[in-house]
Order: C-alpha cells, then sequence, then structure tokens
C-alpha cells in the first residue's frame, strides 16, 4: 500500500490490547439495552396483545444484523487508534472506514486532560484529552495504560511551556 | 480628565430602560382590577382620591427602587483598569483591565434609542465569565468614553492623536468635538433595497415563501388543517428572517485604526468592532442566486465575542466584489502572494489560476457540481479553500492561526486515492476545508502544514 496518509500507520504508539476489552463490554451493553427494547413487540405478544408478526421479528433481526457487524470491525477500530509524538506537535490517528490523522503543534495546546471511567479502570487504563482554542482540534488518546497516560501528559505538559516560552 | 480618578454614575434614565416593563406591569394590573369602571368612575370622587393615593404609592416604590438601583451602579476609569459596581443588597464590582480590553461594542436597545442612551459591553480576552457590561449613558458621552479606551487599549502611542500626522486632520481637538463615524472611513453600506433582494434570494426564504403560497392556496380552497402543519415551518422561517434582517439593516462597515467597525440593527442599534489582530478565519460565501448579481457574504472567526448568540460574526451580510476586497484589505492585509486582487477574484470563483490546486476529475462521481470548484491554495501567510455545492464558499486561514490539521479520508474518497484535510481554528466555526484532492497532495500539504505550525 502506498503512503496516501500523512504519517505510516506503522509509526504510532498503538491503544493497549485490553482497551479492546473496554469496547467489547460497551458493545454489550449498549446492544444489549437496544436489544431488550426491540425486544418489546415480542413480549406484547406473549402477553396475548395483537401485535403484527413483521412487526416482532424485523426490529429484532435489525438489531442483530447491526450488533454484529459493528462488533466485526470493534478490533480493527482499536488497532487504528493510535498517538505520535513528534519533535514540535502531537498526532493522533483513529478510524477504519473513515480515517482520520489530527496534528496539533504544541505551541497551540491549552490544557490536557487525563479521565477515565469505571471500565477503563478495571482494565487500568485511562484515556487523554488534548484541547486546544478551537473545538474542532481536540486530540483523544484512548486506551493508554494509567502509568504511561499520566507520563504523556507531563511530556505534554512540559513540551507545551517550552513553547509557550 | 476628571473622569480618570472619579467614580461616575450611568445616566439617570437607566433604571427605566431596563425595569420599563415593571411600570407597564403595574399599570395592566391596575388596569385589570378597575375593568369594570367606566373612565369618569376612575377620575372621580371618593375614587380619585384612591386612584391618586395608591398610584403615588406604587410610582414611589418604583422610583425609590430606580433611584437605588442608579445610585449604586457607578463606574470608574483609572489608567489601566475600567471598574463597574452595581447592586443595592446584592453588590457586585466588576472590573477589566484596559490592555486586556478586546473591542467594545456599543449597543442600543429599543427603548434607549428613543432616550438617546448607548450600552457599552466590554469584550476581555482570558475572561470566560459573562462580558462587562455599563448601561447607559449618552450617545456620545459612550462613543467618547469607548473612544477613550480603546487609545488606551492600543498603547500610548496611539493615544496621542498627534503621533498620527496622516489622521491629524481627522482627530483635531478633543473627542468629544468629533463622532468617530465622521473619522473613519465607510468600507461598506447595505442598501435596504439589496438587503431585501439578497435574503429572498437564499434558500431558507425561496422555502418561506413557497410555505406562505402554501398557506394561502390551502386557505382559499378551505382546507384548514393542513395550515397547522405548514405553519411551524413559517415561523422558523420567520425567524431566520428577522435575524438576517435585523443583521443587515441600516449596515455600515468603516475602517479603524485597529481593524474595523461594522454597525446594524432594526430595533435594537449594534456597533461591533473587529481587531484585525483578533480575526482567526474568514469565508466569503455566495449562494447559487446571488451568483447572477456577483454578491458575497463574508464572515470572520474572532475570538471574544463569546457575549454573543451568533456562531459566526458577519461582517458583510451582501456585498459586491470591491466591498469584499476592502474588508479583505483591512482584516486580511497580507495574502502572502502578488496580485492580491486576481486572487481573490479566483478564490471567489472557479479555476486554476495563480496556482491554485483543484479536485482531480475522478472526484467528479462524488461531487458531481462542486468538484470544479474545489480547490486550496497555500500562500505564504494563508491557506485559502474552496469548497460547496449549492452555495460556494472560500475560506481564509492565516498560517499562525490554525490549532490543528486533520487528515480525513472517507471509503469512497479512499477507493479513488482522494483525501480531505481541515484546518481547525478558533472563534467561530468557519475552518479551511480541502475537499477532494489527491490523497497524495493532502498528505504533502498535511505534513508541510505541520513543518509551518512548528515554526510559529
Amino acid at each position: 500500500m502506498t503512503a496516501t496518509t500523512p504519517w505510516s500507520p506503522n509509526s504510532f504508539t498503538p491503544a493497549d490490547p485490553s482497551y479492546f476489552k473496554v469496547k467489547l463490554t460497551t458493545w454489550a451493553i449498549t446492544w444489549g439495552l437496544i436489544l431488550l427494547v426491540s425486544l418489546i413487540p415480542g413480549i406484547l405478544l406473549a402477553t396475548g396483545v395483537e401485535v403484527l408478526l413483521w412487526l416482532v421479528i424485523l426490529p429484532v433481526l435489525l438489531v442483530v444484523i447491526i450488533a454484529l457487524l459493528t462488533l466485526r470491525i470493534l478490533r480493527r477500530q482499536v488497532a487504528a487508534l493510535g498517538y505520535l509524538e513528534r519533535e514540535e506537535d502531537f498526532v493522533v490517528r483513529s478510524g477504519v472506514m473513515w480515517r482520520k490523522q489530527l496534528v496539533i503543534p504544541y505551541g497551540r495546546m491549552q490544557y490536557v486532560e487525563v479521565n477515565s471511567g469505571p471500565l477503563e479502570r478495571r482494565y487500568g487504563l485511562c484515556q487523554l484529552t488534548l484541547n486546544t482554542a478551537g473545538a474542532g482540534a481536540t486530540a483523544h488518546v484512548y486506551g493508554l495504560p494509567e502509568a504511561q497516560g499520566q507520563l504523556l501528559r507531563e511530556r505534554l505538559v512540559a513540551a507545551g511551556e517550552e513553547k509557550m516560552l | 480628565m476628571s473622569q480618570n480618578s472619579d467614580w461616575q454614575r450611568v445616566h439617570p434614565a437607566s433604571p427605566f430602560v431596563h425595569g420599563w416593563l415593571a411600570i407597564v406591569g403595574l399599570l395592566y394590573i391596575y388596569w385589570q382590577n378597575t375593568d369594570e369602571l367606566s373612565m369618569a368612575e376612575r377620575f372621580s370622587g371618593e375614587r380619585l382620591k384612591w386612584t391618586v393615593v395608591l398610584g403615588a404609592a406604587a410610582l414611589l416604590v418604583v422610583l425609590a427602587f430606580y433611584f437605588l438601583s442608579w445610585y449604586f451602579t457607578r463606574y470608574k476609569l483609572t489608567e489601566t483598569h475600567v471598574y463597574v459596581n452595581s447592586g443595592a443588597l446584592f453588590r457586585s464590582q466588576k472590573q477589566a483591565r484596559i490592555d486586556k480590553v478586546q473591542g467594545i461594542d456599543i449597543a442600543q436597545p429599543l427603548i434607549a434609542r428613543l432616550l438617546g442612551l448607548a450600552e457599552l459591553r466590554f469584550d476581555v480576552a482570558d475572561s470566560s465569565e459573562s462580558v462587562l457590561r455599563l448601561a447607559f449613558l449618552r450617545k456620545a458621552e459612550a462613543h467618547e468614553l469607548r473612544q477613550l479606551i480603546l487609545q488606551r487599549a492600543t498603547g500610548p502611542s496611539a493615544a496621542n492623536p498627534t503621533a498620527s500626522p496622516s489622521q491629524a486632520p481627522e482627530h483635531t481637538g478633543t473627542f468629544a468635538a468629533n463622532t468617530p463615524e465622521a473619522s473613519t472611513p465607510l468600507m461598506a453600506k447595505v442598501p435596504i433595497t439589496r438587503l431585501f433582494a439578497s435574503l429572498f434570494l437564499q434558500l431558507p426564504m425561496l422555502i418561506g415563501t413557497l410555505a406562505c403560497v402554501v398557506i394561502v392556496v390551502l386557505w382559499l380552497s378551505g382546507i384548514t388543517g393542513m395550515i397547522a402543519a405548514v405553519l411551524p415551518i413559517l415561523l422558523s422561517f420567520g425567524g431566520w428572517f428577522y435575524k438576517q434582517l435585523n443583521q443587515g439593516w441600516n449596515y455600515t462597515a468603516s475602517a479603524t485604526d485597529t481593524g474595523m467597525r461594522i454597525s446594524y440593527g432594526l430595533a435594537d442599534t449594534r456597533q461591533h468592532s473587529i481587531p484585525a489582530g483578533r480575526v482567526q478565519a474568514i469565508s466569503i460565501t455566495a449562494p447559487l442566486l446571488w451568483r447572477l448579481f456577483g454578491w458575497y457574504k463574508l464572515e470572520v472567526n474572532v475570538l471574544g465575542t463569546k457575549s454573543d448568540e451568533l456562531d459566526n460574526l458577519q461582517v458583510l451580510p451582501v456585498g459586491d466584489f470591491d466591498a469584499v476586497t476592502r474588508i479583505m484589505g483591512i482584516l486580511l492585509p497580507d495574502l502572502g502572494i502578488s496580485n492580491q486582487r486576481e486572487v481573490l477574484s479566483t478564490a471567489v470563483s472557479t479555476g486554476y489560476n495563480h496556482g491554485f490546486i483543484g479536485s482531480p476529475p475522478r472526484a467528479k462521481l462524488l461531487s458531481p457540481a462542486a468538484w470544479k470548484h474545489q480547490g486550496f491554495l497555500s500562500t505564504e501567510t494563508t491557506v485559502i479553500s474552496r469548497y460547496g455545492w449549492l452555495a460556494r464558499t472560500a475560506s481564509f486561514v492565516p498560517h499562525h492561526r490554525v490549532q490543528g490539521t486533520e487528515f480525513r479520508q472517507g471509503p469512497w474518497e479512499k477507493r479513488r486515492e482522494l483525501a480531505g484535510v481541515r484546518l481547525h481554528c478558533a472563534g467561530g466555526n468557519i475552518i479551511g476545508y480541502l475537499h477532494q484532492i489527491d490523497a497524495q497532495t493532502a498528505s504533502e500539504f498535511t505534513l508541510a502544514q505541520a513543518e509551518r505550525q512548528a515554526e510559529r
């Protein structure tokens, strides 16, 4: 494959493999809830209410198909995440179908956040958000091991301060 | 100047402008409760006494509140700060550092305009909280104060009018002697006929007019049930129409020392200062039907307008190419390329002169109508990008204003070896948008842009 992206996908630091488990759990919870909703016509039918048969089958079928399709690209989505620290700027990449590579110079950085939700904490992960003055130019780094996240934040803040002087 | 050290009070009519609704409300309540009485009964005999006593008491209470509100609202201007204190019970003390003041708007709500009063709104950098407001002063006073503060904000050299000899004939005497309108060259004006024409030639208005016709036809043919369905659409178009009308009404743009100033307003007159140094990105848009007349709309991303509900600031509601060139000359004087005027004219049309790089023909299937217009040019200072199908847009983003560069490629673009680049900016939603260009070119541009950003 020719280099049609600014930076080769191999040069990025990938997300921790255990981040896939976080995404998988989120996937299971989200689609589980949607499946429950799609089952409502079936439950109504079981309790004796007149419901058209296709109204019972179609929603469930649709939900299952979409959920499985999402599951198929989930692993590749996680594999597509990554960040790249360079001399003067920071690059993040994401997306399988819609590929994105966002580069933010250290000098534009306003603040760096490290967050971790309960699911991520279970796997010892966190996510890092790099904010600039522009709403569109916000870099997210997902699936960072906690220690690595703190170190990365310190490095970013240091690089930003250096550029500010 | 005596106002340097002393606290000053705002105009005594200010509380009335803020609270005229209270008086109207009281009158309404009175009227409601004496509904059954005739005029003669209200103002005769025993009634008269009560009417006068109650009316006087109510008036006294209102006046007392007004007086307290006025008494405790004071402002002070020092060499470095503007202070505004207000509130009798809950005191609030606000201040702004003059050297952080980025712009001062003058607003005139309807009642204030009738009384010849104006409100000053300060845009302060590094302050995410609500803007500092000073309301109300006499209009001339407000202009004078604003001029004074802006001069202090731009530094001591600009504070002295004789320091700029070229401006000397315009700045004769004190600031009180001449209004700022007289001292600044006019750059653009929008005649009301053109404003109306431009509004009706835009898609929302065409749809709105169509909805009106549908309603009339339905009404005439006796179908009233459908009207309820069309009405909400009509109302939202009405809102859009009013907003646009208000922003273009009596619109004037003039050049100032630091940038430009615009003023507009149908019921409320607003004035905006736009310092050129605060402009982050500029877009020139030509909706489909405007292209017949060669009209354009100019919008900017500007920092420090969080006080506004607008996301982008419209600096020209509608104007011809000459007006566009004049305003661009103020807001973005250095395009980083020679023969700027011709480059501008290429930017707002199609064509690949002056080094514009367009979408390759293989983008035709993805954007059949827009691919010829899409393109970009990266100069020494600025990235110019063209995109859009019905409404053609050219956006101008100075290199040193780019917050982040994003390379994007969707599945259909990938198959045709195309890609896009977005240049994200602060202060609004205008972005640099390189749409469906050759993937290799887009990659190289992204790398080059990252390189340029690092230098600044």
